[in-house]
């Protein structure tokens, strides 16, 4: 049974890829335990298998062996629909290139994973506006994503990851696109959402990202070099 | 009453002679309303006709301009008719018994199966056939035609059918990159699937609806220049309901099964697979 504040648990987690026959480990034997409210960056270079961890902790891949906990479920017991569920409900991903839907405006994006999680209209579009206000987007909301700033297309995926209220936000590079100004914006409403009680898992080579997370693991060759805290 | 159409047979010659006021007493004649047109001829005007370039020219006023009936098997030819009363016309040439056909308008109520042979049975030295029987055989190039246009039809929605199919392929695959980010974002695979689909039959509507305007419109341009061209009301292209509905089903249901297989094939994958090859 995971303690009650422990938000994700990987233990012994590997992943092997076959390429061209050949066997290349991209984690070898990794544990991990990420508690709430915690903000973490993963950091290495490229290879050291940052991405990887992130894909198995969001349950976008399995494992080749080990195990990874969200909330104390196993994520090897859950089939592919229970498995998207849980991504809908306890996960929120925000990507280096942001990934908005270009068909829809900012609160359209927004309310995608609500709409899916089965909110009624008058709720999400209400929480939809409440975030964007939080991301500083409010009079943005009925602009389509093509018509935003790299910046401001980053703060509604980040206002996407949150609409339903998840457990664990994982982030992938999200400043890896944007220029040092716009990339500080974003850092600091990551701070924000972390005083405000998120639990975070940023990948990232940006140093200056990671040191404003509270704990820095650092990866490499597949497996965890330092995990550090401060 | 005047008959007609014996012109085919005999090229006549004609002058515009007097405009208006002729002299009442020469035989009368009807002018198709395309000549009259042409050569600025009016009811009341006097012209020369003459069959044969060297013959000799005899005045006939003009007593009637008509419009003659579209015909399919005369209309590309440019003939233009002039209706003699026929004792007028036999006089003309000077050989009645060259007249090589008549038209008989039967009253309504009389068959004309009945009339034909009726007319077989008392006439000589020519034969009726109803107007029906003669459309049939010389409407057997149409018929040919017809077959043709079909032919190529079918070719064309075969064609349409897998052009369609690959540009909604390549339309799926170009959304690879959303269909990833919505699953991995926790969208199951009916949601995206049922986007796709909505997205294809939308476009498949619109496809649909701009097809037949566009079909309109070519029908339209077609019968203007055609009719146009030969001075004739007849009707070129037909863009009848029962087309369109045939054509609106067919890219319908391609558009649709075409982006539903594209889809399915797309999302047989999982989010990171999907990821990794967008």
């Amino acid at each position: 049974m995971a303690h009650s504040s422990v938000v994700i648990e990987a233990r012994n987690l590997a992943k092997q890829y076959s390429i061209n026959a050949a066997v290349v480990s991209a984690l070898r034997g990794v544990d991990l335990r990420i508690d709430r409210g915690e903000y973490l960056a993963i950091l290495g270079p490229s290879g050291s298998g940052k991405s990887t961890m992130l894909q198995l902790l969001g349950g976008l891949d399995h494992p080749s062996s080990g195990t990874v906990r969200l909330l104390g479920t196993d994520l090897a017991d859950l089939n592919d629909r229970e498995l998207t569920r849980f991504r809908l409900t306890t996960i929120g991903f925000v990507f280096q290139r942001f990934h908005l839907l270009p068909v829809l405006t900012a609160v359209e994006n927004v309310e995608l994973p609500m709409a899916e999680a089965g909110r009624p209209r008058g709720q999400r579009l209400a929480r939809a506006r409440e975030l964007l206000g939080y991301v500083g987007l409010a009079s943005r909301a009925q602009h389509r994503a093509t018509e935003l700033s790299g910046g401001e297309m980053q703060r509604v995926a980040i206002a996407r990851a949150l609409a339903n209220e998840p457990a664990l936000i994982l982030a992938d590079e999200p400043t890896g696109e944007l220029d040092q100004a716009t990339g500080g914006q974003i850092l600091e409403l990551f701070d924000r959402l972390h005083r405000d009680g998120a639990t975070i898992v940023v990948v990232t080579h940006d140093e200056h990202l990671a040191a404003r997370a509270g704990r820095q693991v650092r990866m490499l060759d597949g497996r965890i070099d330092s995990d550090t805290h401060g | 009453m005047y008959l007609s159409p014996v012109i085919r047979t005999f090229s006549l010659l004609i002058q515009l002679v007097a405009q208006s006021g002729g002299d009442p007493r020469s035989p009368g004649i009807a002018v198709e309303a395309r000549l009259a047109g042409r050569w600025g001829i009016s009811v009341g005007d006097t012209i020369a006709i003459a069959a044969e370039a060297a013959g000799p020219a005899q005045q006939r006023v003009v007593e009637a301009i008509y419009r003659g009936r579209a015909d399919p098997a005369t209309a590309l030819r440019g003939e233009l008719a002039v209706r003699f009363h026929l004792a007028d016309l036999a006089n003309l040439l000077g050989a009645p018994d060259r007249v090589d056909r008549i038209g008989v308008a039967v009253r309504p109520g009389i068959g004309p199966d009945s009339a034909a042979a009726r007319i077989n049975q008392i006439g000589f030295g020519f034969r009726a056939y109803p107007s029906a029987t003669i459309a049939s055989e010389s409407s057997q190039t149409f018929l040919v035609v017809s077959r043709f246009h079909q032919a190529i039809g079918f070719i064309a929605i075969v064609a349409s059918a897998v052009f369609l199919l690959c540009i909604m392929l390549l339309k799926v695959e170009e959304r690879r990159l959303d269909a990833a980010v919505m699953r991995m974002i926790g969208l199951a695979r009916r949601t995206v699937f049922l986007a796709f689909l909505l997205e294809a039959t939308l476009l498949a509507s619109v496809g649909a609806a701009l097809g037949a305007a566009l079909a309109y419109l070519a029908t339209v341009l077609t019968n203007l220049f055609y009719q146009r061209k030969f001075e004739t009301t007849l009707v070129f292209a037909h863009l009848t309901p029962d087309i369109v509905l045939l054509a609106a089903a067919l890219s319908l249901v391609l558009g649709i099964g075409a982006g539903a297989l594209a889809a399915a094939r797309l999302l047989g994958a999982t989010p990171l697979a999907l990821w990794r090859r967008a």
